[in-house]
Order: structure tokens, then sequence, then C-alpha cells
């Protein structure tokens, strides 16, 4: 079914999803640039934004995310494992950023399934704006994550001027709708029709060159890029580790034990493959010592078909976000586009 | 749904010194029972609480259950303070991960194990279990070098199976001293002491990367096939259920995967 939301009924609708739960939204912050934060009012919402830096995979996978509370009792150590059941909305999400959610609900659906990730997972729902203007940096056309999704999300919205198009994906989706069921109606065929016009100029905007994954991906695969290539990317790389930090579907991680109200938490923090110590063990011994070993790392596991048969998609969602942050410009197209050309680009 | 970071609490039932910097702790779990069911060749992720975890492998052998053993090297934060650890005290327990040895595809054969300093632990948990059911295996073969005599673990054990008819064991050190009366020189030099059957052995190779790339030469070269060449490899193994990313080689997981490959899966991995 679709439906049609007019602007005016957003604000009531939001106060309604506020009251179930908390809402996530892109808001203006403290500085004027637009991130994902906790909505206090619907006023906040930004409805015309690019894309925040951050995606909004810290609300699935916090970047620290206690996982075990470690009490002692004497000299009784006691484990008790911490559960985050909150209820959330992700509000005003793009496409590109339902995609990253989808791959790592994925990744962490399979065996054995981890239950910390799933809790919060399970209890998102994800309403999301459909790009009828790509953002700049943006190349989901190649990724097959945007600018209009077909399937992921719980409710995509679309907006047609006064009114919003409103695609239902999930029975979460239509829980989410039958708050403000008033604020709803049916939409017409004319309605449809704009949306799906809107989608064929939105993919119109995407330019001849953009990133494409396919000969790159036959390279990586079966190992036929040059190692001198992967040494001269690596010259550029600055090993900040950003690219793996502002990217939607990065997941790798690290488990430490941190001091909390008087107890250990252990917790589960993002970590960077492009990092020395990632692979460093105790004996010294560094299996990728090297940059360009991890470099060759990072985009195998993005690129290459071993991971895409695993995934059922590369592990790039095309958000663009590694370019607008990697200072060594390796970000995802130059690298892929290098890599299917066989020369870096300087 | 498991949570599948949850530790069981185990307590250190005994601290054993080794080697200067190395120790083997016997541990037992505080609340779970003593149903552990694992595979030599598997490993735990070990918490010693406030400083982390860390994935040591189980150095104990399944047909001895109740308890079970792990022998560390102390050298970073973690295993300095699970050092400083003794009888009673608490750490968490995680696992057991990874696919071991296959123990059963291994009846009947001649059994090698090559190893190589801090490399026997893993392979300590095969060789008793073999030991334990002695009549289904062949001819067991130990080749064990280390450093210098005091950097050899499990000295006591090392006598056993010295005295022991069923067993042929032969030690080198790197470097030895003026009471040592044993081999001296690395661990390919016993290949020449020993008679070996290819076709019918299989070769367990455990120890730092040099030696096992020279003694996996070695065996080749003498007609071991890539497929009976089985090693245990090491990685900086965070979760021990293929989502870190730590230890991925490839799209291959060691923790996984692994840790245990015959040479011929060794060969394939592509970094």
């Amino acid at each position: 079914m679709v439906f049609t939301l007019p602007r005016e009924g957003t604000t009531q609708w939001l106060e309604k999803l506020l009251e179930a739960g908390e809402v996530i939204a892109p808001v203006r912050g403290p500085c004027g640039d637009v991130i994902f934060s906790a909505l206090r009012s619907p006023a906040q919402v930004v409805w015309d934004f690019e894309n925040p830096l951050h995606p909004p995979k810290q609300f699935v996978l916090p970047q620290t995310d206690p996982l075990v509370k470690i009490k002692l009792n004497g000299q009784r150590h006691e484990v008790e494992p911490i559960h985050d059941d909150s209820s959330r909305t992700l509000f005003n999400v793009r496409s590109c950023d339902v995609q990253g959610i989808a791959f790592l609900t994925r990744m962490h659906e399979a065996e054995p399934p981890d239950a910390s990730y799933l809790r919060r997972a399970h209890n998102l729902t994800i309403i999301s704006l459909a790009c009828t203007t790509p953002c700049p940096p943006g190349f989901c056309a190649c990724t097959d994550s945007g600018p209009f999704l077909s399937g992921g999300y719980d409710l995509q919205l679309t907006d047609l001027g006064g009114s919003f198009l409103v695609e239902v994906g999930s029975e979460k989706g239509e829980a989410a709708m039958a708050k403000a069921p008033d604020v709803f109606r049916k939409a017409t065929e004319v309605e449809v029709a704009e949306r799906k016009a809107l989608e064929v100029a939105a993919k119109a905007h995407f330019g001849p060159e953009t990133c494409h994954f396919g000969s790159a991906m036959r390279r990586i695969s079966t190992g036929r890029v040059q190692d001198a290539l992967w040494e001269k990317m690596a010259d550029w790389c600055l090993e900040c580790g950003g690219c793996n930090f502002v990217c939607p579907t990065c997941y790798c991680f690290s488990v430490k034990d941190l001091r909390r109200d008087g107890t250990w938490v252990r917790c589960r923090m993002w970590d960077s493959c492009q990092y020395t110590a990632f692979t460093l063990e105790a004996s010294g011994h560094n299996p990728r010592a090297q940059r360009k070993e991890r470099m060759k790392r990072r985009f195998f596991h993005k690129v290459s078909a071993q991971y895409y048969t695993r995934d059922s998609m590369v592990g790039c969602v095309g958000c663009g976000r590694c370019i607008k942050t990697c200072l060594g410009t390796t970000h995802m197209p130059a690298v892929v586009a290098a890599i299917r050309k066989g020369k870096w680009h300087e | 749904m498991n949570d599948v970071f949850l530790p069981d609490i185990a307590c250190l039932e005994k601290v054993r010194d080794e080697t200067p910097d190395t120790k083997t702790f016997t541990l037992r779990f505080r609340d779970r029972g003593n149903h552990f069911h694992f595979l030599p060749g598997q490993f735990l992720e070990l918490s010693v609480f406030g400083c982390g975890e860390a994935p040591f492998c189980i150095a104990s052998s399944p047909t001895r259950p109740g308890t079970f053993e792990t022998t560390v090297r102390r050298t970073g934060q973690l295993t300095d303070q699970l050092h400083r650890l003794g009888n009673g005290d608490e750490v968490g327990i995680r696992g057991p991960f990874g696919n071991g040895f296959d123990v059963q595809a291994a009846r009947g054969k001649d059994m090698l194990f090559v190893a190589g300093g801090i490399g026997l632990p893993p392979l300590r948990s095969l060789i008793w279990n073999v030991l334990d059911e002695r009549d289904r295996f062949g001819k067991v073969t130990i080749l064990y070098g280390a450093r210098t005599p005091h950097d050899l673990v499990y000295k006591d054990e090392l006598e056993q199976w010295g005295k022991r008819s069923d067993v042929e064991l032969l030690v080198t050190v790197d470097v030895a001293e003026h009471d040592w009366k044993g081999n001296v020189g690395v661990v390919p030099i016993l290949f020449q002491k020993v008679t070996l059957h290819p076709e019918s052995t299989l070769a367990y190779v455990c120890g730092p990367p040099i030696m096992i790339r020279f003694v996996v030469r070695d065996l080749l070269t003498r007609g071991f096939k890539e497929e009976s060449v089985i090693s245990t490899l090491e990685r900086m193994m965070q979760c021990g259920i293929g989502k870190c990313n730590h230890c991925a080689i490839g799209h291959r997981y060691v923790c996984r995967d692994g840790p245990v490959f015959n040479y011929r899966e060794i060969a394939e991995l592509v970094e």
C-alpha cells in the first residue's frame, strides 16, 4: 500500500513517534552542520540536507558498545550481559544508510548470531527519505543502494513538495503509521506517478564517470592487482582510519574492559583494519605490517567476489563519505578506478 | 539467543612454572559443571577481568576431563596480569573456538609432532589424546626444539615421553649450556635422526613462523603430501566467532575456519 502524508501532518506524527520511544533524525548541530541525533521536538528535523558525515550506524553498533558487566563481590566475580532493549526510530535516513544497516544486520545474523547487535536492530524502525536530488559525492547508483530503494526500509518517504509519498515496507512501518493514523491518506495514482518520475530524474543526475566495481572485483578476487599499484596507493594513505569510521558498512572491532561506575564493563569498540596494531600479535609478529597489505585487505573485504558471494552485495553503499573524509584520496571510487585502469591517478 | 560475548567463570586450580616467562594454568569451571567438550587444537578466549580477553590454545587433552589447561608466555599486559594470579583466582572463559585437529581421521596413522618453543602446547593436547588412546594410532614421533634448555616447556612430560617405549622423542636446543648433553641445532636437524614413512604419517607442526617454514619445506622434500602436513595458525583473534576481522586472511577466518589448516589450505590462503 502507498499513502500520502501532508507536510503539515509530519509534526503530529513525529510527536506520536517521540511518545513511543527515541527518534533519531538529522538535526542541525551546534556548529551548523547536520548530524544524526536523538530528537527533542519535531521542529528540529531538517528535511533538505546533505547526508551527515557520520552514518547512523552508531545507533545499532555504537562506537563503544557495552556487552558484559563484570562485578566483583569479595573474591567472586559475577558477569551479566548488558541488554539495550530501547525502541528507536530512525527518521529521514538516506537510502545508502538504510542499505548500510541492512548489510550490518545480515553480517551479525550470520552464525553465530550476535544478540547485542540484533536486539538493537530488531527494535529499530527505519523511515527513510528517498534522494530526489542525489548528493554530489554519492555513487549509490553503482552499488544498487539508491537514490530510491525498492526494499530494506520500514517506510520510505518521497518529498513531493506539499506532501510526502509513504511506501510501506514492513509491519514495523505499518505500526509506525498507526501511531497517528489520521494524518495519512491513500495515495492517488498521480502521486505514485510523480514519485516514479522523480526516481527517473534522480538517476539521471549521475554522470557517466562513477564507480565501476565489475572489473575491479575480478582483479581483486583473483589477486591480479599488481603489488606495485598497492604500494603506490598506500603511499597516499595516512592511516587515520577515517574511512573505516565514517563507513556505513565497516564493523571491525576490538574487545576491551573499561572502568565505569566502579565496575568493569566489557565493551566492543570500533577498530580500523588500516592501523598497524590491528593484526599485531603479542609475540611481536605482524602478518600485515606494511601499509599496502592493510590497504589490500580493506579493499578485498569491500570489493572481492568472495565477500560479495557471502554478503550478497559489495561492502560499499556509495554514500561517498570516504571521499569527504580521506585526506590522501585513497577512497573507494579512486581505488576502484585505479585497479580497473591498472594505474594510480597521480 | 545466546550472548556470544558472555564468559563463564573458571577458577585457577594450579599454576606451574614452565620457563622463567611461561606458566601452565590448570582451570576448572566454577558454575557450569565439568561438561566441556573440545577437540585438541581448539582455543579459548580467556579473560583477565579488567584487562580484557585474549586467545590461548587448550593445552590439555579432552581425554582427561574435569579440568583443562593452558600454557601462556608473559608478553603483554594481559598475560602479565594472568601471571600474577594464583590458586583460587578467577578468570573468564569463552569457547572452545575453531575447528581443532581431526582426531578421528588420524586413527591408524603414524603421528609425527614437530614443535618449536611455545608451539608445543597446542600439540600437547593432541599428543596426550593420542597417548591416552595409544592402540588406535601407529608410530608416535615427537621432535621438539627450543632456544635454550631453559626454554623447554613441560620438562617433566618430556622426560616421561622419553622413557616410553611407544614414543620416539628427540629434543634439541639452539644454544646449549655446559650441562646440556642432548642435541644442539634447529629443529630440522632432527629429521636426520629419525626414520619417517611419509605415506602413512600425519605431520603436526607448530612453532614460530620461521621454524614452520623450514620444517614444512623439509617435510615436503622428504615426500610428505601437502595434505599430510598440518599446522595451527596464530592470529590476533578477538571475538573467536568470525566477526571482528582481526584474524581474517582473504575471506577465511583463522578463528572459525582454522586455526588448524593443512599445508595445502595454507598455501591457498591469500593475505
